[in-house]
């Protein structure tokens, strides 16, 4: 049996694969110490499934230890070994202010405070050593640092290309610090460009300890329930054992969203989209994510709460618009939705917990797409007149009726999140139309088919799993290493061999990591024309020809860009190596036939509909139709059908 | 309020936004200089029919008021589908020549309705002025600053005219990287034009034209609103720039009266033998900046969010300069300090008022740099350290990146301890950034607040002056000269005020 447990911020949610079909738990989440409800999710799931902690073959968890430290602030005291005149690196930052009109909005401070960043006697240039590290004097200002410092992040200018100074200031600091948690740039991060590397590296080392302590714990506590060891969620979508984790705190930054996009994936594929955008809507904010090729796409580098990570990690953009944003009127007259946020507590107003401002919530309740009458996940009895008051009310400032503003909140929730899939798709260079999107968390089969039309897609795919699909995701992940070099390599230094090499060697320190000598291999090449700053990734095999890449490049950028440019000089970055061994899949998660539950009245354009309502199950059905799931709710507006294999519902127009 | 209801005025809102930001995606991806990849120094708008700016995604404020000068400066002329203008002229349309701007007239599918425009503006890192990067120090008439592109076809019915493209190119330092640049602008209309075709598809060309008109109507309420809340009455701000010859003084009197703003800069110095004059449009950016800062700063940006701002800039004066005045740093630094007065005449704490520009070259690279410095401290926070503080918002360009294409080495990037003034809030730190020569080149440096510190505001201390160093000699506010290999170039950039007694 194989177990998903995935922290979430009201809930810990398990998945078990019984091998007959799919269990679901659920707990509170415990956020002093996630270890406790993570275990007490477990207990849940099992005893549901009637199994025993032995019977579970692999333990997979995605949590938020990383994300929350590093948003928080709450990280290890950290020191910084940087090239002497360049310790300031981290707070020089690309030196662009965060907001062009809000002058004193400044960026989060520094990792690294002033007082621990220490100058490391030594240079490397581009070709090499140009000043030998003084080895005397760096053992004497490492003597100097305080005893609070709990970590060292060592970045070295040219680090990525001549790591030697970096191990040779990394064993230094083991000998005056064993106690320390060390991260080195070239393992971290080795990618070429001074500050992102160096202030991944300085994450990496502030929220490692945090990751220790915690892995440790949790894997005590596995251990005497007789669990395997746990395995981590990356951000990149990988799954790495608890030491690596432990070793790399900043790879586990995204660990909570990743599995979500894993599993969103999945479901476009098994609905035979290779395309697909994830929807992921909660409580205050959306994720939306992007799979290309069956699998989910993943970025070289981004902010995570305004600091920059230049790492694997899904390529996912957030927007906060959730069930819980709040609608109101601006200084122009305009409606808005969000990213205000009555949050949890006290909620929407139907929650009838004392919030008095119209969310996107009670608009989908006033048009019919929630159940007034069911209670919600948590048993949340939900108060129509409450939503229909202040709904109401802003209508009055807006002129108009009460049921127009509810459509109106709903219309702009999804034009927001449209644009969002803009974002991951458009400014990429790709075409929604083509794609299908995949909806899940609690809210997003609510807007799906809005979103879809807003973009032209034609599919939308709600799997049944929506309120848990992050913990199925993460019981059906592959295991994975995803190791990065850049090379610089250009003329005639790049050739098939030097491809090759540096493909096979990072392919054997994965292979090595994973204990599988037949582990998959996928290469990604980023790529880039002499002269210019940005790269384009290509995936291509691990031993790609020169003119291959070239070809493939050279049709992307025309496919991205409009034009190609045969004459200009082609340079290979950085070579990105994913080595996986392949997921587990798993059957239909409920063979019955849907159970058709009393109708009601929802409104689609200006129109109020008599409206079918399904429970989870097989079934096809066209709309206008309302699907209730577990945890979540497809809204089937007319002009679109919908059929249920059991495991997701394909909804088509 | 009329036509369209708060709910589709939201959704048009967020549609146009979104075209100019993908817009400006295109642009910054598919360009091959550094200067607009890494350093983002680009913007791009889309405006209607009537050539009034609808919206833009500025990436740099500079631009806010520069792109409706392009746009007017086409709009009379004959367009067809598939034609795109390019000009860089700072009397016609442009700003200073660095800056060329493509506007693409954009047409209703198989329709001869013309819906609107789609422009974008890049900083090219080189126009072809005898100094490598065009940004020279030292020029005394347009001429001297590069090539001058008044408006011109650049492409009819979708076809390039190759011929001037390559007639424009080859006048400038590295042709095909500039021919790349200007094809990525080229793109990015595209692409906006793309867009609007589309929403006229999807919602008829009527309502998209209303839904500009609206755009505008409800920017200008929003900055109405705003403005309502501040005092009416007058404040005054005198401030001066750094010429070779001397200080040239600047003078503003700001009133409020109800929803409205007038600017007057009667008073200033008349435009000079230098670079530092201003064609119009960078004081209007200049101006729209300072308003968005006092405002409202989530306004979109766009023409009708300028209506309540009046601004008086008498013809022939630094800020209103007649042709052929040379006007390099005019774009750059005398935009810096019109948004400083603007500031202090509404009691904030002044930021390091310059970009520190710097260029360095020879006939074989050129690399331009703006370097930040020290904001000015706000009422309720400390200013923020080594950050571009008012008209640009360019990333640096990364040591590594320097060292792999250039013939230079860093010594040092760091700030500069101590250099922000002292204050209830401090203001915010400088920059050191210290460069090494491996090759014989040219150094060209336009930069201020190297004999004036930026003022701080309520008691608050000054920021500290910045400096330029020339192997340990300190050089003047605007110099150029030779570096040998081994030689040194230094620049430590001021600190801002701080606020409030110490």
């Amino acid at each position: 049996m194989i177990l998903g447990v995935d922290v979430g911020g009201t809930f810990t949610d398990a998945v078990l694969l019984t091998g007959e079909g799919v269990v679901t738990g659920k707990a509170p989440s415990t956020p002093r110490d996630q270890s406790e409800g993570v275990m007490a999710a477990i207990d849940e799931v099992l005893a549901r499934a009637g199994a025993e902690h032995r019977d579970v073959e692999r333990l997979v968890h995605g949590m938020t230890v990383g994300t929350n430290a590093l948003l928080e602030g709450n990280t290890a005291r950290t020191a910084l070994v940087a090239t002497e005149g360049f310790t300031d690196l981290e707070e020089l930052g690309r030196q662009a202010r965060p907001e062009l009109y809000r002058l004193c909005a400044g960026r989060p401070a520094p990792v690294v405070g002033r007082d621990d960043r220490v100058a490391a006697p030594e240079r490397c240039g581009p070709e090499g050593v140009l000043r030998p590290l003084d080895e005397d004097a760096m053992r004497e200002r490492l003597d100097a640092l305080d005893d609070d410092v709990e970590a060292v992040a060592v970045c070295l200018l040219w680090g990525f290309r001549h790591p030697d100074h970096e191990r040779r200031v990394a064993e230094l600091v083991a000998e005056a610090r064993p106690d320390a948690h060390v991260s080195t740039s070239h393992a971290t991060a080795a990618v070429f460009r001074e500050y992102e590397r160096l202030a991944t590296t300085t994450v990496d080392a502030a929220v490692s300890p945090l990751l220790r302590r915690y892995l440790r714990h949790l894997t005590e506590r596995t251990g005497e329930a007789g669990l395997p060891e746990p395995e981590i969620m990356l951000s990149s979508g990988g799954v790495a054992d608890a030491a690596t984790a432990a070793a790399h705190g900043s790879w586990t930054v995204l660990s909570g969203p990743a599995g979500g996009a894993v599993a969103a994936a999945r479901a476009a594929r098994r609905a035979g989209a290779e395309g697909a955008v994830g929807l992921d809507m909660g409580g205050t904010s959306c994720d939306v994510s992007l799979v290309l090729d069956g699998r989910v796409a993943v970025t070289g580098g981004r902010e995570v709460g305004g600091r920059s990570l230049a790492l694997p990690m899904i390529d996912v953009h957030t927007v906060g618009a959730g069930g819980g944003s709040v609608a109101w009127r601006d200084t122009g007259g305009a409606l808005r939705a969000g990213p205000h946020s009555a949050g949890a507590d006290p909620g929407p107003a139907c929650y009838g917990r004392g919030g008095d401002r119209p969310t996107i919530t009670d608009a989908n309740l006033l048009l019919g797409y929630l159940d007034a009458d069911a209670p919600l996940a948590g048993g949340v009895e939900l108060d129509r007149d409450a939503a229909e008051r202040v709904v109401g009310e802003l209508g009055g400032e807006l002129g108009l009726a009460p049921e127009d503003t509810a459509a109106g909140i709903v219309r702009v929730a999804a034009t927001q999140m449209a644009q969002a899939a803009r974002v991951v798709t458009v400014e990429r260079g790709i075409d929604p139309r083509e794609l299908a999107l995949v909806s899940f968390g609690g809210a997003g089969g609510l807007h799906a088919a809005a979103i879809a039309d807003e973009l032209g897609m034609q599919t939308v795919v709600a799997p049944v799993a929506s309120g848990v699909l992050s913990a199925l995701g993460l019981a059906l992940s592959e295991r994975r290493r995803d190791l990065v070099e850049s090379v610089l390599l250009g003329g005639g230094d790049l050739t098939a061999e030097a491809i090759a090499e540096t493909v096979e060697r990072l392919a054997g320190r994965g292979r090595d990591e994973l204990g599988d000598a037949e582990a998959e291999v996928r290469a990604t090449y980023e790529l880039r024309y002499a002269g210019q700053a940005f790269e384009l990734p290509i995936e291509a095999g691990p031993r790609a020809a020169p003119g291959e890449l070239r070809e493939a490049f050279d049709a992307a950028h025309e496919e991205r860009y409009g034009y190609r440019d045969p004459d200009a000089a082609l340079e290979l970055v950085t070579v990105r190596v994913a080595v996986a061994l392949p997921g587990s899949e798993v059957e239909a998660a409920n063979k019955e036939t849907a159970q058709r539950r009393a109708g009601r009245r929802a409104r689609f354009g200006d129109e109020w509909l008599d409206t079918e309502v399904l429970g989870p199950g097989r079934a096809e059905i066209e709309g206008p139709a309302i699907w209730e799931l577990p945890g979540s709710t497809l809204v089937v507006p007319p002009g679109w059908s919908a059929v249920c294999d059991g495991d997701a519902v394909v909804m088509r127009r | 309020m009329s036509g369209l209801d708060p709910i589709e005025l939201q959704v048009m809102l967020g549609a146009l936004r979104s075209a100019c930001d993908e817009m400006g995606a295109v642009l910054v991806r598919s360009a091959h200089s550094a200067n607009i990849k890494e350093r983002r120094d680009a913007s791009t708008a889309l405006f209607d029919a009537r050539g009034r700016m609808a919206m833009q995604a500025e990436h740099i404020p500079v631009h806010l008021g520069a792109m409706p000068s392009s746009v007017e400066a086409v709009l009379g002329a004959d367009h067809s589908p598939g034609d795109a203008w390019v000009l860089n002229d700072p009397f016609a349309g442009g700003t200073h020549l660095p800056d060329i701007t493509v506007v693409s007239p954009v047409f209703a599918r198989g329709e001869a309705l013309l819906l609107g425009f789609a422009a974008s503006r890049a900083h090219h890192a080189d126009v072809g002025a005898p100094e490598p990067g065009s940004m020279p120090a030292d020029s005394r008439t347009l001429e001297d600053e590069g090539v001058v592109i008044s408006p011109t076809r650049l492409a009819r019915g979708g076809e390039l005219d190759r011929e001037l493209l390559d007639d424009l190119t080859a006048r400038m330092r590295n042709p095909g990287q500039r021919e790349a640049d200007l094809r990525a602008q080229l793109a990015a209309n595209r692409s906006g034009a793309e867009r609007l075709m589309a929403l006229a598809d999807r919602h008829g060309s009527d309502t998209l034209s209303q839904a500009m008109d609206e755009t505008l109507d409800y920017a200008e309420r929003r900055t109405r609103a705003r403005i309502a809340e501040m005092d009416d009455g007058t404040r005054r701000a005198a401030d001066v720039l750094e010429a070779r010859e001397g200080d040239l003084a600047l003078e503003l009197k700001a009133t409020v009266r109800g929803e409205e703003i007038e600017l007057d800069f009667t008073g200033s110095a008349d435009q000079h033998e230098g670079n530092l004059n201003c064609p119009l449009a960078v004081t209007l950016s200049a101006c729209y900046f300072a308003l968005r800062v006092l405002t409202d700063p989530d306004v979109p940006p766009c023409a009708g969010a300028y209506r309540p701002l009046t601004v008086i800039a008498p013809e022939g004066s630094l800020l209103n300069a007649r042709s052929p005045a040379a006007v390099a740093a005019g774009n750059v630094e005398t935009s810096s300090r019109v948004a400083d007065l603007v500031l202090a005449a509404f009691g904030q704490a002044l930021g390091q008022g310059t970009m520190n520009n710097f260029t360095l070259g020879n006939e074989h690279f050129t690399y331009y740099e703006t370097l930040g410095g020290g904001q000015g401290a706000c009422p309720d926070s400390d200013g923020p350290d080594a950050v571009h503080v008012a008209m640009s918002n360019t990333l640096n360009t990364p040591i590594e990146a320097l060292e792999l294409e250039f013939p230079l080495r860093a010594v040092e990037y760091s700030i500069r301890r101590g250099s922000g003034g002292a204050g209830a809030h401090r203001g915010g730190e400088g920059v050191v950034r210290e460069l090494e020569a491996l090759a014989p080149m040219r150094y060209s440096l336009i930069t201020e607040r190297r004999r004036h510190a930026p003022p701080g505001a309520a008691g608050g201390e000054p920021g500290a002056r910045g400096a330029n160093l020339v192997d340990g000699e300190e050089q003047p506010s605007k110099a150029s000269g030779h570096l040998e290999p081994g030689s040194r170039l230094r620049i430590e950039t001021p600190g801002g005020g701080g606020y409030g007694e110490p």
